[in-house]
């Protein structure tokens, strides 16, 4: 059951290998989609093409899906997953600066990165930037400090705050997705350069729009969050009953039967 | 010489799996905002060893006796290089350049790109992550103040687009 490394499949030095393959793999896939040119990120702010939007959009759908349909299927514990805790003001005000500094800069902090290995200059540029950034965030903290911890409302999810559970979210999400398509590619017809932007077929993309629609639906219908908290109750019963059973057989047992599932903790970002 | 760009749908696909491979293993999201706070970090130490002592915001990063650069999102982005640069490679897309619209001189644009790269930084650390760190892996995971967030980066960028027109296009 995953997350595997909470679960003490593997240790530190293990996973930073890992972490410099799950790394190869997202620089790979954004240097195919185009994200190392600050040109084709920036389209985007002028209308003339929404990769980045459909990028986005179409890796959250497609990990929210997978994450629900994994604690459905009993592969993930999603309680063991880090969620980032929401601050709310330093996350709008922060948003808000980022965006500046993407449509000035021409990149985002790992595009830059894929611009950089790719040969541009402002993307190395761009990286020398961020790190003097984040010093003089850090000489700046104690005056910051007040606006950095405005609004903790701790690690809620769109599902504790409007108040349903996470596959009707995900079921909206899904339509909310297929809704943004439609009119970007409204749009990019519009403005954009047509010779210039990744063909596809008509049906294809309505083929594809229908079944994300039906995966919502289906986690709409079948409340991963009752299954995940059913799931907890059964696994919190077998583990009493196994130490139980090994407090009465064994005379004294070493290590306490949960002491296999080692639960490492890490900060976030 | 430069080959079309992959199609967009297809790439989100396999970054969301990316991403849930990060999650089934790690039980994080993916990120790199953080890897330049740590340089940062690493560098003030090398040049003012023990001036990011207690209450500093780059001590977070030196309570372990290892280097600050010894971080899985470091490793991480160190791989996401690689991974680039194999994409460009096999599409001979490395072309030493300055990225700019016709329009811009190329001193101009590596001073819009430098200011962009320290407003980036500035707020990737206020907002505890960046478009990936924090927009990717928190909306994936349905977190309230990441949706907020990547909202809040389209309204700020489309706001002020308007005043680097010359720029890019």
């Amino acid at each position: 059951m995953g997350p595997l490394y909470k679960f003490g499949w593997f240790d530190f030095a293990y996973s930073l290998q890992l972490a410099g393959l799950t790394g190869f793999m997202f620089g790979f896939v954004l240097e195919r989609a185009g994200f190392g040119n600050a040109r084709k990120l920036t389209a985007i702010f002028y209308l003339r093409d929404f990769a980045v939007l459909k990028v986005m959009f179409t890796a959250i759908v497609v990990c929210i899906l997978g994450l629900l349909y994994f604690s459905v299927f009993g592969w993930i514990d999603l309680s063991r997953v880090y969620i980032l805790p929401t601050f709310i003001w330093p996350q709008i005000v922060g948003g808000l600066v980022l965006g500046i500094g993407f449509v000035m800069g021409g990149y985002c902090p790992t595009t830059s990165v894929v611009a950089t290995v790719s040969g541009k200059l402002d993307g190395l540029v761009f990286i020398g930037g961020m790190i003097l950034g984040s010093f003089i965030f850090g000489e700046l903290f104690p005056l910051l400090e007040g606006l950095y911890e405005a609004g903790s409302m701790g690690p809620v999810r769109l599902s504790d705050v409007l108040h349903i559970h996470s596959g009707l979210v995900a079921f909206f999400v899904c339509l909310m997705a297929v809704g943004a398509y439609a009119l970007v590619e409204r749009i990019e017809q519009r403005f954009g350069d047509r010779e210039a932007l990744p063909g596809g077929s008509k049906r294809a993309k309505r083929t594809a729009a229908a079944a994300l629609v039906f995966l919502g639906l289906i986690l709409a219908i079948v409340n991963p969050d009752r299954i995940a908290a059913e799931r907890a109750t059964v696994s919190a019963d077998e583990t009493a009953k196994t130490t139980e059973a090994l407090e009465t057989t064994a005379p004294k047992p070493e290590k306490p039967a949960s002491s296999r599932f080692k639960i490492v903790a890490d900060e976030g970002c | 010489m430069n080959q079309r760009y992959a199609n967009p749908y297809l790439i989100g696909v396999l970054l969301g799996l990316v991403l849930l491979f990060s999650f089934y293993t790690m039980g994080r999201g993916v990120g790199s905002s953080a890897t330049f706070s740590r340089i940062a970090a690493a560098g003030v130490e090398l040049a003012v060893p023990g001036h990011a002592q207690e209450g500093h915001y780059f001590s977070k990063y030196l309570v372990d006796r290892r280097s600050p650069l010894m971080d899985w999102l470091v490793f991480l982005t160190l791989g996401a290089g690689l991974g680039g640069l194999f994409s460009a490679f096999i599409s001979h897309r490395i072309q030493g350049e300055v990225v700019r619209g016709p329009s811009i001189n190329i001193s101009a644009r590596l001073c819009l790109a430098l200011a962009g790269g320290v407003l980036s930084g500035f707020a990737a650390r206020l907002a505890r992550g960046c478009t990936s760190g924090q927009a990717l892996t928190g909306a994936s995971e349905l977190a309230f103040g990441s949706w907020i967030f990547m909202f809040a980066i389209f309204a700020g960028a489309y706001a002020t687009a308007v005043f680097f027109r010359k720029e890019w296009l």
